[in-house]
């Protein structure tokens, strides 16, 4: 799993264009809306469709369970291992 | 009476002429302006900077020089074409794939640095985007000028542009390279900078006049009148003539 988090991290960084993060930088933990990270709602939807074109994952808009799987980097990791298609 | 202002502070960005002496020393003696430099922009936080590519950067740039310190005040932001590059790849994106990247899309507005602009500072001053075809530059001051007649103490005003990306060359005016400028202007009592527009006299003079100011993009032609010496300075497109003065 550590694996998945470290390339769903360079994924974030890559996506969202943090210029100035690698991915050592990003708490496994922490949030990554709001607090934490500090992304906002066009984040969401940008890490939406870069976790639908590298996994094949489908998400539904603005479901609470969306936002669970949103919460951390290890939460995506756990959404990604378990939903992956590609 | 013509309305009339004064313009109080100025900043321009291009590869290459990142100051006003430099911007001086090439209205002085125009070359081609070539380089992939970007700007620094570190009055914005990174995590705002993130959204934008060159041209934003390059506007904001100077939006953030031109303010300076000053209170916030309305802002007009002016560009013929704005943020074409990141249309083409939306349309691209589109066209291959059918998804689009949000970011991109949430940026492709006219207004999409100016809102930055104000997001950044927390300021709820209004602002405006403008785009006028040839005369962009002409009818951003002119909305500023409104503005002004309004009552605004100051008004920020910032233009940007840069070369059309493919497929689009075809229509990017001759010698069109990635530039960005802003002024902050106010009211003039007495001596100031005030304008007229009218349909041009003579078709003579009028050929004469374009002969000697087609070499650099009009908008520069026009800054390099609002931050020189020069006692006028006129231009005619579309049938009518723009003409500037200092009095």
């Amino acid at each position: 799993m550590p694996a998945l988090e470290d390339e769903i991290k360079s994924l974030i960084i890559e996506a969202l264009n943090l210029e100035d993060l690698t991915p050592a930088d990003i708490d496994t933990e922490a949030p990554l809306f709001g607090e934490g990270l500090g992304l906002d709602s066009i984040d969401a939807l940008e890490l939406g469709l870069a976790l639908q074109r590298r996994y094949g994952l489908s998400l539904s808009a603005d479901s609470a369970e969306t936002r669970r799987h949103f919460a951390s980097v290890r939460a995506l990791a756990d959404f990604v291992a378990a939903g992956r298609s590609k | 009476m013509d309305p009339r202002f004064t313009l109080h502070q100025w900043a321009a960005w291009a590869p290459g002429l990142t100051d006003s002496a430099a911007w001086q020393d090439w209205f002085a003696a125009p070359c081609a302006v070539v380089g992939e430099d970007l700007p620094v922009l570190s009055e914005m936080p990174a995590m705002m900077r993130r959204r934008v590519e060159r041209l934003g950067r390059a506007a904001l740039q100077v939006a953030y020089r031109a303010l300076q310190g000053a209170p916030a005040c309305p802002a007009v932001f002016a560009s013929r074409y704005g943020d074409m590059q990141r249309s083409v790849d939306l349309m691209r994106q589109l066209a291959n794939d059918g998804a689009v990247s949000p970011t991109a899309f949430s940026m492709s507005v006219h207004n999409a640095f100016a809102a930055l602009f104000s997001i950044a500072r927390g300021d709820r001053s209004n602002y405006s985007a403008v785009a006028a075809g040839a005369e962009t530059a002409e009818c951003a001051l002119v909305e500023a000028i409104g503005l002004l007649a309004e009552g605004a103490p100051e008004v920020l005003v910032v233009y940007y542009d840069e070369p059309l990306p493919e497929p689009l060359q075809g229509f990017s005016p001759p010698g069109e390279f990635l530039r960005a400028w802003a002024c902050r202007i106010g009211p003039a009592t007495e001596s100031g900078i005030g304008y007229t527009l009218q349909a041009p006299v003579a078709p003579a003079d009028v050929d004469a006049d374009a002969d000697a100011t087609t070499a650099i993009p009009a908008d520069l032609q026009l800054l390099r009148f609002l931050t020189g010496a020069q006692a006028s300075h006129r231009r005619v497109v579309e049938g009518r003539q723009w003409l500037w003065r200092r009095a």
